[in-house]
């Protein structure tokens, strides 16, 4: 089964522009990367908040709904967040290419 | 002090005279306290009866004598009673006075009182009120929201000059046109004011936040840096092993590759750039629009057959042989495929032991997908469970099918549907989905010396379940039906000098019925245009110079077909355009064998399959893929046409034989 996911990151960091696949769990801590180990640490981190605080603001605007993609935009740069109960699926990529 | 030594001595006669006095004032005092609650109480007492006396008047003699009837006292008795227990009461009441602990002789002499007098106890009717508490509501009113903006500041004198309003061009954005470098200028220069010279503009007056000093940054720092906590090996794995993580992945994975695909810039300026985008895909009947294609699981597999999702119409499945070149690998995948999105690989995969060679949408299912293999098997997937091996399988024994199964179909209603299934041997074979242990109905299909009809293709009229059609390796069609006393082949159509590669049953809806016209391709180079009504082909288009492997009609357009051959040209025929050469053709790139045609539910789109793995979708221009309203009766004329000059020819035919004709020249 594991290879399965093994094949799932292949093929979404085998996509044009990807530059790295991060998944973390709920706390923000780093679980499978394609990424180096500090640059890793960081996203995982920062993105994870911003994920949490993203939730909270769809939330609180309205109870009944949820957070469930989020993508940031930036001129170098395009980050995609798939969050779930559990885990977060980070991908950063570079749009331009 | 000596004054105060002294003074006990020389004052003790007096005080002592004086306290004496002091506690006969008191007692004198008690006494007439005593006195006046007496008078009061008996004042009381008499006041009542007097208002009983009123109250009652004269009727009191009835009343007295109605009581003593019941059984009760009469009304004076009650009312003398009453005196004496309010006469009574205050004896133990004196007790209670506070002055009585300074008296101790008193208190015992009371008690004495007290004990001497037999109590006299009697039934006194009090009336009650209940007042019930005045209810007070209270509200409290607060908001949900958490702080937010609350950002910190270094202890720094500096920051205080962002109390005023150091940005006016950030205010005024009207006198600022652009954001060129002289206006970000006076940006930087106003924060570096030097304390005392204030910039113009009202200051703004804000509440100050404490400052956050460095001390404090540093410990928040410390924390968090202590909440990154690394996992070992072991807890990755650990997750990543586990079911949620699977499932997460799967769900993520797919939603993520769809994102990646979107490919749309949404930063599109159209300001700037020409109309370059009027191209001349408008003017092409058929165009290329992409391939479907993956690296592990299609390469080097022929597609066998493709489905389209009736409830999703962009889900596109697709069966595919066996790699040769990778005997580890399983024989049989299916793919489904997604048009909707831009992504580039399967949205799922599914395989089994055998090559499949027929798939199909479970079509009143939407998970469920079903496979015909070549050891004779059908298999169910179901794509709500995380397995990509099928859920089940019909059984291989005598009592199903023992050969390939090359053509299967779903056929009925929401409440009553089965799947049929064809295998090589001419076993027709009906399914229920509930139930795959075995077969609901049996049939062997056989010619009329009976030999078995080796059945490579199949197709269903449009809500027919009962009739069909299907195409033999030995260059026959067959009509069959399923029940009756006929069942079993009813017609056979003869005129193929090959193997039946492809049949298909005009199915458009519209003014006019063409569920009789079928279609047939085969080895022998041509397509065939048959009318279940006649034995003799209407119609056989010979453009292609090659086996012609498949063949479907528009699912829109009623005189509108596609066909496949061998050299990778893909044909579009337009009846009513043209029968001697097809209306648009276009050969796919490196020219594979094209095994397999459908066309999308929407008619606008062809999808081909190649031996190489590879699926190539077409886009038809929608003015030649959609119909005028005209093109039901021009269809009617055409096939009338056909048939008018096949006639001809055949009484051309029997009036000058071939050798005569050769000897004319």
């Amino acid at each position: 089964m594991s290879n399965e996911v093994e094949e799932t990151m292949k093929r979404i960091q085998s996509h044009k522009g990807v530059v790295g696949t991060i998944v973390v769990n709920s706390e923000g801590i780093p679980i499978k990367t394609t990424l180096d180990n500090t640059t890793t640490v960081q996203y995982a981190g920062l993105i994870s908040s911003l994920a949490d605080k993203a939730r909270s603001v769809v939330r609180d605007l309205d109870p009944s709904n949820d957070l469930t993609f989020l993508r940031i935009r930036s001129k170098k740069h395009e980050i995609m967040v798939a969050p779930d109960k559990e885990f977060i699926l980070i991908v950063v990529q570079n749009p331009t290419d | 002090m000596e004054v105060l030594t002294d003074r006990p001595k020389a004052t003790m006669s007096d005080r002592r005279a004086e306290l004496e006095r002091k506690k006969a004032k008191l007692q004198a005092l008690r006494e007439e306290k005593e006195r006046r609650r007496r008078e009061k109480e008996l004042k009381d007492v008499k006041e009542s009866t007097d208002r009983a006396q009123l109250l009652a008047g004269g009727d009191r003699k009835e009343l007295d004598e109605m009581l003593s009837e019941v059984g009760v006292a009469p009304l004076s008795e009650i009312y003398s009673s009453l005196s004496t227990v309010n006469s009574l009461t205050p004896e133990p009441s004196r007790n209670h006075t506070p002055d009585t602990s300074l008296q101790p002789n008193s208190l015992s002499n009371n008690v004495v009182a007290v004990r001497k007098k037999a109590p006299q106890l009697s039934v006194v009717p009090v009336q009650t009120t209940n007042i019930p508490p005045k209810e007070v509501v209270l509200y409290t009113k607060q908001t949900q929201t958490t702080a937010t903006g609350h950002e910190l500041r270094d202890a720094h004198a500096t920051d205080y000059y962002d109390e005023y309003n150091l940005n006016p061009g950030l205010e005024w954005e009207d006198e600022f046109t652009g954001e060129d470098e002289e206006n970000s200028l006076p940006h930087l220069g106003v924060g570096k004011l030097p304390p005392g010279i204030l910039p113009h503009g009202l200051p703004q007056v804000k509440e100050v936040q404490p400052a956050v000093t460095q001390l404090e940054q540093e410990a928040k720092k410390e924390q968090e840096a202590k909440e990154v906590r690394e996992l070992s090996e072991e807890e990755k794995q650990m997750i990543i092993l586990s079911e949620d993580f699977q499932q997460f992945m799967d769900r993520t994975g797919r939603i993520m590759e769809r994102a990646l695909c979107e490919t749309v810039d949404i930063y599109t300026d159209y300001s700037g750039i020409g109309e370059e985008a009027l191209d001349e895909k408008c003017h092409q009947r058929i165009s290329f629009n992409r391939t479907f294609f993956d690296e592990r699981w299609s390469k080097n597999r022929t597609i066998t057959s493709m489905d389209w999702s009736p409830q999703f119409p962009e889900l596109l499945l697709a069966s595919y042989n066996n790699n040769e070149e990778s005997p580890n690998d399983p024989d049989g995948v299916v793919l489904v495929w997604n048009t909707k999105f831009k992504k580039t690989t399967p949205e799922y995969i599914f395989h089994c032991q055998s090559a499949v060679l027929s798939t199909t949408f479970a079509r009143f299912h939407p998970n469920l997908i079903l496979g015909g293999t070549y050891s004779g098997q059908v298999v169910l997937w179901d794509n709500r469970v995380q397995k990509r091996t099928p859920i089940q399988r019909t059984p291989l024994s005598a009592s199903a099918h023992t050969h390939p199964v090359y053509c299967m179909a779903v056929v009925g209603t929401q409440n009553a549907h089965n799947l049929i299934s064809i295998s090589t041997d001419g076993r027709m074979c009906s399914w229920s989905l509930d139930m795959l242990g075995q077969p609901q109905e049996i049939l062997d299909l056989h010619r009329m010396q009976g030999k078995p009809v080796a059945v490579t293709c199949l197709d269903f009229p449009s809500s027919d379940v009962n009739n069909f059609v299907v195409g033999s390796e030995e260059g026959a069609a067959y009509s069959a039906c399923r029940h009756g006393t006929k069942a079993g082949i009813t017609e056979t159509y003869d005129g193929h000098q090959g193997p039946i590669t492809g049949i298909s049953v005009n199915a458009v809806q519209g003014g006019i019925d063409f569920s009789h016209m079928f279609l047939t391709s085969s080895f022998d180079w041509t397509v065939k245009l048959w009318s279940l009504k006649d034995s003799k082909p209407i119609y056989s288009f010979d453009d292609n110079g090659d086996y012609v492997l498949n063949v479907k009609w528009s699912p829109v357009h009623p005189a509108l077909f596609a066909a496949v051959d061998c050299c990778g040209r893909l044909d579009l025929w337009n009846l009513n355009q043209d029968t001697e050469v097809p209306a648009a053709s276009v050969t796919v790139d490196g020219m594979p064998a094209l095994n397999k045609v459908t066309w999308t539910p929407s008619g606008l789109h062809v999808t081909v399959g190649d031996n190489l793995g590879r699926i190539h979708v077409y886009d038809v221009a929608e003015n030649f893929a959609h119909p005028r309203h005209d093109e039901w009766n021009k269809f009617l004329y055409t096939t009338q046409e056909l048939r008018n000059s096949q006639v001809d020819e055949e009484l051309e035919k029997l009036n000058y034989p071939p050798s005569s004709i050769n000897t004319s020249y």
